[in-house]
């Protein structure tokens, strides 16, 4: 440990980037190396260790639809990671995400085949609300037996993971079972509750009700962005008052609607990228990608964000200065369930076949986002980076698989790996003969049983 | 320690002295478990007689077994201030290696000419070793991950979890899933002499168990009797609570906590053999079905002590039972409504419990030598 005074002067910006990015980089390049020895002793030559990462390389990147696949798979990764890194920050460890996923995946599911002639612009978002509800409320309730109790949220929420599956294997083969259907799955959703493929989009803004919602939506975007850059002190001493400014970020908001909804369908008609009717990559990618920023503002321009932050940071602290802790548990808790619970959206949404929720529907994706989280050390946009990865990995297993014969459960080994660097970067230092930085060492992410 | 435990209850000493309010809990829980007895026999249609209660108290200490082996390695470690949320991990990776030393070492022994049921009985007994010796290993890990590097202790358990998954997962999927031979099966159910003759107390606790819920017993009474009677029980608690102290009096911090670590993964090892070595003759990779948190749980029911966690892991083993029962019965009843009682009776034991039960004061703190 070296003193403060002996500490570097301030480095430049993309140095820093580079030291935060060089601890998980060298995790995943061991965690690799970890891998392939495994690989090596298991199947007895290296030559398979050869084969299993170039057909996963290849799945992941290359084959046909590989990449498309891989942002698919991201999607989720996303925001269960998202989900994980806003309980990290508040001290609470949200475990179970994989069962607010599931009930997400109820909620969509029942609201998206309940009603029909629904326009899009309500029936979509109704069913993303939906889902984030039912993921919220899942994840409320340990979260106030923490407040309230004491429990453990790791223990409640791990029990709330068996209920909730076995909660979606009840609610799909009884009251919620498509009765036409010789699978027992729930019927399909609303042609217009479902999440568009990025293919489909033309034909969808053919619609001049999408073409609506759309604008709105970038309408807020443009508006949201336009409040943020305006902001700042530089830019908002060009105002002479807060309405004119108010007025002035408004107006961006609305130029930007009503030159998407005016510009964008006939533009999507004549010159779209994408024509493989069977690519299944969906707008839920730019959902996502959206929400990294909006928990990125909420988490370091809010003041709930703060308070998040604070009673993560030092709870007594928090306590001290006035922040309500049951409060802080039970909303960060509804806020993680939701992202969770929207995940499971996108999954009913999006990306299953049948477009339904299916019996023994099992993601598998709770625990890998924790890795996600932690190897982002949770910041937004580093869990969409450790997302991309993640998917990558996820979607080019099943060529790995074809190719080597190798077992795709490698994949959860490498990801058991990269958590386990990740965790102790003592260890990763201690592997490669590395000293220290000064201030570098990891602040605890979890607390004990008590409080 | 105890300071923290008369500043909690002082505020709840309003109208009732500390005996009476015991007291009064015990006589709701009596009226409880009757209560929950006589609406569950009307759900069953009034089929539980004597004989079928004593079956299914069998049955609850058959269930409680590795939950309450979980709580035994939980506890061990975190007497020792080491928080293991990875024990689910090693039940899974000694259920695994279970299975697997167990088929092969049986065919092994068949094609060398021993006689089917000598070969079964000794390849049974060398399956419960190398399970209690792989989870052992990876409770070692968690050990090195914890102690040596600091890591928090909580992540480290899931990357132990995690870690098993992928290994059980690949090991499963590569050896394990194509044309499998038949093994030897489960472990025979006996009888303890003597003691199965005691009347109620023998037909439950000491006939037609297996060998590992008698083990649980014997651990029980043993763990017990280490933590609160002998030298080294003294060292672990003392770690635990106050490690600075501990390691002034002379007291290897380090090497107590591994120890404590390793003998705890030893015994999850145990818990993760009675899926493959007791319950059923096939290994899946779901199979511990959060049994290990649910012995966390038990744990902190339990307040730490080897007894109380052992009554916590009856309290579940009681809720299997009711569901598996129930699902007998009453067929028409979706079976997935009663699977979900114990996880929910866990958490209702948990937010009842935790508030009062006091952590070691030390526990998931990394210790630094200075």
């Amino acid at each position: 440990m070296s003193s403060v005074a002996e500490a570097r002067a301030p480095r430049a910006d993309w140095l820093r980037v580079l030291d935060l990015l060089s601890m998980p980089a060298l995790a995943m390049v061991l965690a690799f190396v970890g891998g392939a020895l495994i690989i090596w002793i298991t199947s007895g030559s290296l030559i398979t260790v050869g084969e299993a990462y170039g057909g996963m390389i290849n799945g992941a990147f290359f084959k046909t639809r590989g990449f498309s696949e891989t942002l698919v798979a991201t999607t989720p990764y996303i925001f269960l990671g998202l989900a994980l890194a806003l309980g990290f920050k508040a001290g609470l460890f949200n475990i179970g995400v994989e069962g607010q996923f599931f009930v997400g995946a109820i909620g969509a599911a029942w609201v998206g085949s309940a009603f029909s002639g629904l326009p899009a612009i309500i029936h979509l978002p109704l069913a993303l609300g939906a889902g984030a509800l039912g993921g919220a409320l899942w994840a409320m309730i340990p979260g106030y037996l923490k407040a309230k109790t004491g429990a453990h949220e790791v223990i409640n929420t791990i029990m709330m993971n068996y209920i909730a599956f076995r909660l979606t294997e009840f609610v799909v083969s009884g009251p919620l079972r498509d009765a036409h259907s010789s699978a027992v799955q729930t019927p399909r959703v609303a042609p217009n509750a479902e999440l568009w493929s990025l293919y489909a989009i033309p034909e969808r803004l053919g619609d001049p009700l999408n073409a609506l919602g759309v604008a709105l939506v970038c309408a807020f975007l443009g508006w949201t962005f336009a409040t943020w850059q305006t902001a700042r002190p530089s830019a908002a001493r060009r105002f002479a008052s807060a309405s004119q400014r108010r007025l002035a970020t408004l107006g961006v908001g609305a130029v930007v609607g009503i030159v998407t909804f005016l510009v964008l369908p006939p533009l999507t008609r004549a010159w779209w990228l994408l024509n493989d009717q069977y690519d299944r990559l969906h707008i839920g990618i730019f959902l996502a990608l959206v929400t990294a920023v909006a928990v990125w503002r909420l988490l370091w321009k809010t003041t709930l964000g703060f308070e998040m932050r604070m009673v993560g940071a030092n709870p007594d602290a928090a306590k001290y200065a006035g922040i309500n802790s049951t409060r802080n548990i039970v909303v960060t808790m509804a806020l993680s369930g939701a992202l969770a619970g929207v995940a499971g959206t996108i999954e009913v949404l999006g990306v299953s076949i049948c477009r339904c929720l299916p019996l023994f529907f099992s993601s598998g994706y709770g625990f890998d986002s924790i890795a996600i989280a932690l190897l982002a050390q949770n910041h937004p946009f580093g869990i969409v980076l450790g997302s991309f990865v993640f998917g990558a990995m996820r979607n080019g297993a099943d060529l790995m698989e074809l190719n080597s014969g190798v077992s795709k459960y490698v994949i959860s080994l490498i990801q058991g790996l990269v958590l386990l660097f990740v965790a102790a970067p003592a260890m990763v230092r201690w592997l490669l003969r590395l000293r220290a930085r000064a201030g570098e060492e990891q602040a605890t992410i979890t607390r004990g049983w008590g409080g | 320690m105890a300071n923290s435990m008369i500043r909690k209850s002082a505020p709840n000493q309003v109208g009732f002295s500390a005996k009476a309010r015991q007291w009064v809990t015990a006589v709701f829980v009596v009226v409880g478990l009757v209560a929950a007895f006589l609406i569950f026999n009307a759900v069953i249609g009034g089929k539980c007689d004597s004989h079928c209660v004593i079956g299914m108290l069998n049955q609850t200490l058959r269930y409680a077994a590795p939950v309450a082996l979980a709580a035994f390695c939980g506890i061990m470690c975190e007497r020792a201030a080491v928080v293991n949320i990875g024990i689910e991990g090693m039940m899974l990776m000694g259920a695994m290696v279970a299975y697997a030393a167990n088929l092969f070492s049986f065919v092994a022994m068949k094609s060398a000419g021993l006689d089917p049921a000598t070969a079964g009985e000794v390849s049974r007994v060398l399956a419960l070793v190398a399970a209690i010796a792989a989870s052992g290993l990876l409770a070692l890990l968690h050990a090195f991950v914890s102690i040596r590097f600091r890591a928090d202790q909580i992540i480290s358990g899931t990357v132990i979890n995690i870690l098993a998954i992928g290994i059980t997962g690949y090991f499963y999927r590569q050896f394990l899933s194509q044309d499998i031979p038949a093994g030897p099966g489960t472990f025979p159910p006996f009888d303890i002499p003597l003691l199965a003759q005691i009347p109620v107390i023998g037909a439950i606790f000491f006939s037609g168990q297996k060998p590992i819920v008698y083990l649980m017993l014997i651990l029980t009474v043993a763990i017990h009797f280490v933590l609160f009677y002998t030298p080294w029980g003294l060292r672990t608690r003392a770690v635990g609570e106050n490690p600075r102290a501990a390691d002034t009096l002379g007291i290897d911090v380090y090497r107590v906590r591994y120890i404590n670590v390793f003998v705890g993964g030893l015994i999850a090892g145990l818990g993760g053999a009675w899926f493959t070595l007791e319950a059923v003759d096939v290994f899946n990779p779901l199979m511990t079905n959060g049994l290990g948190f649910i012995g966390l749980a038990a744990m902190i029911f339990g307040s730490w002590a080897p007894i109380g966690a052992w009554v916590g892991a009856l309290i579940f083993g009681l809720g299997s039972t009711v569901t598996t029962t129930i699902s007998i019965f009453r067929p028409d009843i979706p079976s997935q409504l009663p699977q979900m009682l114990p996880y929910i009776l866990t958490m209702i034991v948990l937010a009842g419990f935790v508030g009062r039960a006091v952590p070691p004061a030390a526990d998931g703190q990394p210790y630094e030598k200075q």
